[in-house]
């Protein structure tokens, strides 16, 4: 297994070390001062996460106002070491309940010296899981509900066993299986309207509150899954009528069988107690756009402009979409604006250059326009052609899919047989939705 | 202040200086800018107030480093306002927002000029201010006349005039040529009598900003320089404010000091004696205290006296005071201070006679190079490296040697080859040359270049003397157990070369050096190993009879390499084996090396094209001028391949060592250095720098102890002309001057000055003459610029006339010495007397160092200098072209051969010829009728006419007719205008002048000895 890491800082946005831990000796403590005077403070800041300098390579990354920087000097594997990176953050946030900032790292010195003590040995990457974590780790001062029994009898066993996961004796009262499908689309529009790139992300999250050791079984829509469905029951009977999807990229979480899936292509798994996301995919045909925007922008002379942008919503007049934005950059010479909406609310943003126009609930098979007028200032540089940025917008659609996949089945199966609540939502959201202009 | 009030602006300042990062920093100067176009844009107007704030914010963020690319109308717009805080923003902001180049500031002009000459003085300071920093070309032109007035007007206060004097000298550097000057002496002098020091500070800055471009205007200002830096030393009348840690002005001191040395003499005795006086105070008056502030004051003071006492060429006793002064700096505990002491003690040396006195300090420059600072130690280096002459050579050197092994890597490169250049040049004898090398390559053989080696091989294949000595030497190094490369390769080469003249010593067999040298083969590099395989062939040679048991060893070495990768390995290895096969062919072709052409030491060279700095470079370029160590000159003229000198050739120039036995021939003019080191001089020396030699000891009449003092000034200066002479009795003057190349085509200059009044007539690398020229009528005035291009002065400088019998020419006195980088004008009056194609020719001489440089030079006085271009009419001119009817008055001849030309060219050469071509003259569209004035003192002025007749079919060929009223004027005409035409412009030598310069003779390269140097 590769090094992922020699030594791990968490800076602020400034550059100060909040909490640093050195795996290994074969980097120095004041590496993470080359990457403040080469990296930090220079233009290269957010250009390229994996940067060498005088032999070490820093890989970092931003998570809300702190900079989490991994130092190694030898050949690393750097999927590994980003991978344990948002792993640990994940596993912070849900020891800290939820937020991850500067503030978080200071008032909780101690637990993550003790948590980056346990999970990463040498520079190996060890057992991230919070649940696992959760057994032994526990918050200062605050009396874990499991810690007041007796030390967990077979903490080695569970983390070395076969479903590590998952803890046995687990009961609840009711028994309920949360499972979100969210999905974020990625458009680049032309400015006459044809898609230049567009594919959807998603994942599939799920939360359970389920006693003992259930199996759990999920049906997707997928033309994979179907196909193999059909073929292994050797008859049409129960045949899937709608829209097929095909998944690229199909990641899932360690706990799904992949045996299983790999000969029946069916998705079933144990689940870890509480929440975790089971599945990722990628879809890049067949997607269903939410909002198509046609905007029209005019340069009359050198100091005015128009601005005309009519969005339009195309998914079902029952949906609607929430927080709205639309972000119509304009050049930054401008020094007044004028607008008429006929919904929402819109205002120019000088830091930013963008005339933001912000619409909360945006019910579908709708279409409301803005119109701007601009006046620049003039300057005294000669006028450089503005290079038109691409309009950005972002959006939340409820039960919304853009890939149109959709959940045929969830079965749970557990020795006791009982009866449980499945909930199934979808979301979709906008991810780098531009269009240009 | 103005802020005070201006909430909006703190309150965004101190939001921006809250931000924890950049980017919020971004974001919040972003939002600002967004805001105040907004408000710039508002139909409604800003009030002065708004306004003011507004800019003022866009001024801090401009300072925080964002682009500001709108708002300069309400800036500049602001400099009109009435109020001195908006005022003071709107001239603060165009100041700082603002460059030349933008068309903006043209709105502002007026309203600067109206603050400028109004009576309110902080608006004339801010209106200076501004003016002082952006400067333009307009501003120049539209407020030079006024800044001036203001700055010599007696109404104003000094902080006005102060400001005006800055603000002019701003506009001066920028636009010399806008801000009239002329006449300007006088106010200057009136200006320097002033009695506050502020308002004189910066007169005087203004003062050296004038003098840097033209000194000769301002002789007048010298006395009153002289006289303020008299009151300044004296301390008299010095306000408390003006003086700096008890030093009364040291800004005005320097800068005073400054404007003198742009004068290139002081010549009034008195005003001489009481700069002296000063200076002297001021190197009294100067020590070393513990206060840093005043060290740097007084020391800056202190130099700057120095550089101007170098520059006055100051008596020795001063100059000796300098030194003393020096050294006590150099032996200071701070390192500042030292450095400053060694650097200004390096720039000394520049001045001659100094050198005595800095070799006192020797012992201290010595330890200086063991300083932990390592600019202390390089100038002490360099200091070391441009003091060093025959005298200490041998300390420095072994010094250095002994620094060597323990300097730092960076230095160790420029410290060997400056060690390598020092021996060769100053070696006291050859055997010690060599030691020095050999050790200097077994003590940092890395940083030894390939140059350094060379050079070495090369004096010792030179010298027959030194050969057993070196390859005993060699044979000493080889034994040690581990040693560089280089040395491996200087051993071999010299041991096969020259291991047979010790053959009979024990542990000196061809068999012991063959097996000694063969044991370093495992360890070396491929370069290395076409040397060890050569020594292996000539030991190889040298082995008579053959020794079967060797010569199997060698044979199998060489069966090795003949396959081997590298092509000059292979080749080596099959050709000697091949050869070593042929028995007594072997003999003839692996001979002793024949000796090498003497010729300028790699070494200087690198020193010299090396990046050096300033220091450094002026120690180099002393140093070449220096006289060469005379005991390493060699020459030779041998014949290749080892074959005794046959005697027709002469006696051989060879430098022996002196435990040698001197065979001196009786036709030989030696003469015994004190060194004990004998020259001979050949009757061609084939080297320019062995002429310097033989003339600096012949010329010497005194003891030959004299010479090691300073030789080169005590023997060149003295004996100019004469050793001049003796050197053309020596030495064919062609060859001599092939030594210093001159730069560029002689004979093309020569014509283009035919053609042009002004231009260069000569340059080479250490001089060049320039030439302008005046006629009228019949008389001219040319003047020679003389231009030294070295940092040396270039004595014996002579100029002879040798002018042709139709001229009269005078030329005045030629200065014999040319300072460094001065250029010296030497008037040359001419009288034409009669007409004659005949050329003067300017025999010109200097002396550079010991090499003496003589040019021959044609002068452009030519016989189309006296022309004068006429138009006549055709009354005029048919009547006279009628009346001079045939020879001898009139020539008629058909030129063939002539360069084609169209015919509206040929017109334009006329012209450039002062013959003015007369259009419709001539029916004939193909001929060209043209007349010109002529003046001599025999003919007065003379009219000339001229037809040409071209052949449209062959422009080769065409009928010319000239006509005057003189037989002489005419046949001279005709003659030039012919040569005009048939040398177009490739402008062939022309055979009448009467000592054009002999090309070049091209150096013999085809010498077999060279031939083979360049294979070493």
């Amino acid at each position: 297994m590769p090094v992922a890491a020699s030594a791990i800082y968490f800076l602020n946005l400034r550059g100060d070390v909040l909490i640093n831990r050195l795996y290994r000796d074969d980097v120095g403590g004041n590496m993470v001062d080359a990457f403040r005077m080469h990296i930090m403070q220079t233009k290269e800041l957010g250009t390229c996460p994996v940067r060498q300098i005088g032999g070490c390579s820093f890989f970092y990354m931003r998570i809300s106002n702190v900079y989490i920087v991994i130092v190694v000097s030898s050949n690393a594997n750097v999927a590994c070491a980003f991978k344990f990176v948002v792993e640990a953050v994940a596993l912070f946030k849900s020891y800290f309940g939820g937020a991850f900032d500067e503030d978080a790292i200071r008032n909780n010195f101690v637990l993550i010296y003790e948590l980056l003590d346990e999970i990463m040995d040498f520079g190996y990457p060890q057992n991230l899981s919070p649940e696992i974590l959760k057994l032994y780790i526990t918050q200062e001062g605050v009396r874990s509900p499991f810690s007041s029994k007796k030390p967990v009898p077979n903490a080695t066993l569970q983390v070395t066993g076969a479903v590590g996961w998952r803890r046995e004796g687990l009961a609840y009262k009711k028994n309920e299986v949360f499972l979100d499908i969210v999905e974020s689309v990625n458009l680049l529009m032309s400015s006459k309207g044809s898609v230049l790139r567009c594919d959807v992300t998603g994942k599939i999250l799920m939360k359970c509150f389920l006693s003992g050791m259930p199996d759990l079984k999920l049906g997707l829509n997928d033309k994979i899954g179907l196909e193999k469905e059909s073929q292994l029951k050797n008859r049409p009977t129960k045949r899937y009528h709608g829209k097929t999807i095909e998944l690229d990229d199909v990641t899932f979480h360690q706990c799904v069988n992949l045996t299983r899936f790999n000969s029946e292509k069916t998705v079933s798994f144990v689940p870890p107690d509480g929440e975790f996301e089971l599945m990722k995919y990628r879809i890049t045909e067949g997607v269903n756009l939410p909002f198509r925007v046609l905007p029209t922008i005019k340069e009359l002379g050198r100091t005015r402009m128009e601005v005309n942008v009519k969005v339009k919503s195309v998914f079902g007049a029952k949906m609607f979409a929430l927080g709205v934005v639309i972000k119509i950059p304009v050049p930054k010479q401008t020094a007044k604006t004028s607008f008429q909406v006929t919904s929402g609310r819109a205002k120019y943003n000088a830091s930013i250059d963008c005339l933001v126009w912000k619409i909360r609930k945006f019910p579908g098979q709708t279409e409301p326009t803005l119109s701007a007028e601009i006046e620049l200032i003039s300057t005294i540089a000669e006028k450089k052609s503005w290079t038109r940025p691409p309009i950005q917008m972002e959006f939340q659609v409820p039960m919304f899919t853009a890939s149109g996949l959709r959940v045929r089945f969830l079965k749970v199966w557990e020795k006791s047989g009982y009866n449980t609540v499945e909930w199934v939502r979808y979301i979709t959201k906008a991810g780098s939705y531009e269009v240009r202009c | 202040m103005a802020l005070s009030g201006m909430r909006g602006l703190s309150v965004f300042i101190s939001d921006v200086r809250n931000c924890q990062n950049k980017e919020q920093e971004r974001l919040r100067v972003d939002k600002e800018l967004g805001n105040v176009r907004t408000r710039f844009k508002n139909e409604k107007g800003l009030s002065p107030y708004e306004k003011k704030k507004y800019v003022w914010k866009m001024l801090y963020i401009y300072m925080l480093g964002y682009d500001v690319d709108f708002g300069h109308m309400e800036a500049v717009s602001l400099i009109s306002a009435p109020k001195y805080p908006e005022k003071q923003v709107g001239y603060i902001v165009t100041a700082c927002l603002l460059n030349e180049n933008h068309d903006f500031l043209r709105l502002a002009i007026n309203t600067v000029r109206n603050d400028i000459i109004g009576r309110n003085e902080t608006f004339q300071c801010l209106a200076l201010t501004l003016v002082g920093n952006i400067g333009g070309r307009e501003f120049a032109e539209s407020l030079a006349a006024d800044v001036q007035k203001l700055l010599i007007s007696s109404s104003c206060r000094p902080l006005v005039r102060k400001k005006a004097a800055l603000c002019l000298l701003r506009l001066y550097r920028k636009n010399p040529d806008v801000v009239n000057v002329d006449g300007w002496a006088d106010r200057m002098a009136q200006l320097l009598d002033e009695r506050d020091l502020g308002v004189l500070t910066s007169s005087m800055s203004l003062l050296v900003a004038l003098v840097s471009n033209n000194h000769e205007a301002y002789w007048s200002c010298l006395p009153k320089c002289v006289k303020t830096l008299e009151r300044l030393a004296r301390n008299q009348d010095i306000p408390q404010e003006y003086t700096y840690y008890g030093i009364p002005s040291p800004w005005l001191q320097v800068k005073t000091m400054r404007a003198l040395q742009y004068f290139p003499t002081v010549e009034d005795p008195n005003t001489r004696r009481s700069l002296f006086e000063v200076l002297q105070r001021i190197l009294m008056g100067t020590d070393v205290v513990k206060n840093v502030n005043k060290n740097n004051a007084s020391h800056a003071v202190l130099f700057e006296a120095l550089a101007l006492v170098m520059h006055l060429d100051a008596e020795k006793e001063m100059m000796s005071q300098c030194v003393a002064l020096l050294g006590k700096f150099i032996a200071v505990r701070e390192p500042n201070i030292r450095y400053l002491g060694l650097e200004n003690m390096t720039r000394m040396l520049m001045v001659t006679d100094v050198q005595d006195i800095i070799k006192r300090h020797q012992a201290q420059i010595i330890t200086s190079l063991k300083d932990p600072d390592i600019s202390i130690r390089r100038r002490a280096l360099d200091l070391l490296y441009g003091m060093c002459d025959v005298s200490n050579a041998k300390d420095i050197v072994e010094e250095l040697l002994q620094y060597l092994s323990s300097a730092d890597f960076a230095m160790r490169e420029e410290l060997s080859l400056k060690a390598a250049i020092l021996a060769e040049k100053f070696a006291p004898d050859l055997s010690w040359y060599v030691d020095v090398i050999l050790q200097l390559i077994d003590k940092a053989g890395d940083f030894v270049s390939d140059d350094i080696w060379f050079r070495v091989v090369q004096f010792v294949t030179n010298n027959e003397d030194l050969q057993s000595y070196a390859a005993a030497k060699a044979r000493e190094y080889l034994n040690k157990p581990a040693i560089h490369e280089t040395m491996v390769k200087v051993s071999a080469y010299i041991l096969g070369e020259y291991g047979h003249l010790l053959a009979r010593r024990p542990g000196y067999s061809p068999k012991e050096l063959f097996t000694i040298i063969h044991e370093k083969h495992p360890t070396v590099s491929t370069s290395t190993i076409p040397i060890l395989l050569s020594s292996y062939a000539k030991i190889l040679m040298h082995t008579q009879p053959p020794e079967p048991e060797l010569q199997n060893q060698i044979w199998t070495i060489f069966n090795k390499y003949e396959s081997c990768i590298d092509v000059e390995i292979q080749q080596r290895a099959a050709e000697y084996f091949a050869l070593s096969r042929k028995g007594a062919s072997l003999m003839d072709i692996l001979a002793e090396m024949p000796k090498f052409p003497e010729r300028q030491s790699a070494l200087i060279r690198k020193a010299e094209d090396a990046e050096v700095d300033t220091a450094e470079q002026s120690a180099i370029k002393l140093r070449a001028q220096q006289q060469m160590s005379t005991a390493l000159v060699v020459t030779d003229q041998r014949p290749p391949n080892g074959m005794p000198a046959q005697p027709s050739i002469g006696p051989l120039s060879l430098v022996k060592v002196p435990s040698e036995t001197v065979d001196s021939n009786p036709g030989d003019q030696g003469l015994t250095h004190p060194n004990g080191v004998v020259y001979k001089e050949d009757p061609q020396p084939p080297s320019q720098d062995i002429i310097g030699d033989l003339l600096g000891t012949l010329s010497i009449e005194g003891p030959p102890g004299a010479v090691a003092q300073s030789p080169q000034s005590a023997t060149y200066e003295a004996e100019g002309a004469p050793s001049a002479a003796d050197a053309a009795a020596l030495v064919p003057v062609g060859e001599e001057s092939g030594s210093v190349q001159p730069i560029g085509n002689i004979n093309e200059r020569f014509y283009a000055l035919c053609l042009k009044d002004s231009g260069v007539l000569y340059e080479d690398p250490n001089i060049q003459i320039g030439i302008k020229a005046e006629w009228r009528a019949h008389q001219g005035r040319l003047v020679l610029f003389l231009g030294n291009k070295n940092t040396a002065s270039l004595g014996s400088v002579q100029a002879l006339i040798l002018p042709p019998t139709h001229l009269k020419m005078e030329l005045s006195l030629v200065p014999e010495t040319i300072p460094p980088r001065a250029q010296v004008q030497c008037p040359l009056e001419v009288m034409n007397l009669r007409p004659s194609r005949d050329v003067a020719v300017l025999d010109f001489s200097y002396k550079f160092g010991p090499t003496m440089v003589n040019v021959k030079l044609r002068l452009p006085a030519v016989l189309n200098k006296f022309l004068q271009p006429i138009t006549v009419s055709p009354e005029e001119f048919f009547p006279q072209w009628r009346s001079l009817s045939g020879p001898p008055l009139k020539l008629q001849e058909v030129v063939r051969g002539v360069r084609p030309l169209p015919l509206p060219e040929m017109a334009n050469l006329f012209n450039t010829y002062r013959l003015t071509v007369c259009p419709g003259l001539d029916p004939n569209p193909n001929n060209l009728v043209a007349s010109t004035t002529f003046y001599s003192e025999t003919t007065r002025a003379m009219l000339c006419l001229v037809r040409i007749e071209t052949d449209p079919a062959d422009r080769t060929q065409l009928r010319m007719t000239v006509a005057s009223g003189d037989p002489t004027l005419t046949f001279e005409l005709k003659e030039f205008i012919k040569e005009q035409l048939v040398s177009i412009p490739t402008a062939p030598q022309r055979p009448q002048g009467p000592a054009a310069p002999p090309p070049p003779v091209a150096p013999a390269s085809q010498d077999p000895g060279a031939l083979l140097a360049g294979l070493l």
